[in-house]
């Protein structure tokens, strides 16, 4: 995997799947495949938790379920941008203060499929010009220094 | 905005001074008159920053009534970290099963391509 060196408060995680961006994108947004998916290991996503209306503005909600105890861990998205089979984005307000994840599709133009998928916990009021100038040297050495921790 | 503990350590974090005076600290304690030395600001503005960085507890300040020395705390950090890793890790599974599940598809496709 060619996951980039993870920023402070950022999350970017790279995947190649072997099926063309369109079945891919369907498969993310579409409660039918998300149910199969959607929940990391240890973790059912039921699909009559699974409401997905596919527009700007509109909600991406799931909710997982621990398959041990039972305990429900709801999500609360909506969508940012929703360009199918492009792209899509989502927020969520109630966790970290607000975050972001954003899913790109990049056709590998032989039947494969790149996905870039970026998570901010930061949020954007504070991503002024000046901030996002300061990331690159600050992080990489808060990083550094986070190495030794 | 939330006031849980990693909203505040983010929004402490999302300023570029703020990181630059946290990356200062972590080599050793340090008064506000040495922390504002590298900046073109004022000490009032190392001293609000301060007070951020404080209030989401990454730093805390010694009982020197003159001095004062600033020290990082890292448990904040820490706790921001181990999310994102385990954010990470959540998301890593996420894939791992949607891979799982495109082979699962394939032969379905497959199929309704024969006649």
């Amino acid at each position: 995997m060619s996951d980039a060196p993870t920023e402070l408060g950022e999350l970017t995680i790279t995947r190649i799947f072997e099926a063309r961006p369109e079945v891919v994108f369907e498969c993310m947004t579409t409660p039918s495949h998300l149910t199969h998916f959607w929940g990391p290991i240890g973790m059912s996503t039921p699909l009559e938790g699974i409401k997905v209306e596919p527009r700007p503005g509109g909600r991406f909600e799931t909710v997982m379920v621990n398959d041990e105890t039972g305990e429900e861990y709801p999500t609360h998205g909506v969508f940012v941008e929703f360009d199918p089979p492009r792209t899509f984005s989502f927020t969520e307000a109630d966790v970290a203060g607000g975050m972001t994840t954003a899913i790109v599709f990049n056709d590998l133009g032989d039947g494969r499929t790149e996905t870039v998928t970026h998570q901010t916990n930061v949020p954007p009021m504070f991503m002024s010009p000046e901030a996002q100038a300061g990331l690159e040297t600050s992080f990489v050495k808060m990083d550094a220094y986070l190495a030794t921790l | 905005m939330a006031n849980d503990p990693l909203s505040q350590t983010f929004a402490a974090l999302a300023d570029p001074t703020r990181r630059a005076i946290l990356v200062r600290l972590a080599e050793g304690e340090a008064t506000v008159n040495e922390l504002a030395e590298p900046f073109d600001i004022s000490l009032q503005a190392v001293s609000k920053h301060l007070k951020v960085l404080e209030g989401a507890g990454l730093i805390s300040r010694g009982r020197d009534a003159q001095y004062r020395p600033c020290h990082f705390e890292p448990a904040p950090l820490e706790a921001a970290t181990d999310w994102i890793a385990m954010n990470r890790e959540i998301w890593t599974e996420r894939f791992d099963q949607l891979e799982q599940h495109l082979k699962r598809m394939t032969p379905d496709k497959e199929k309704e391509k024969e006649p």
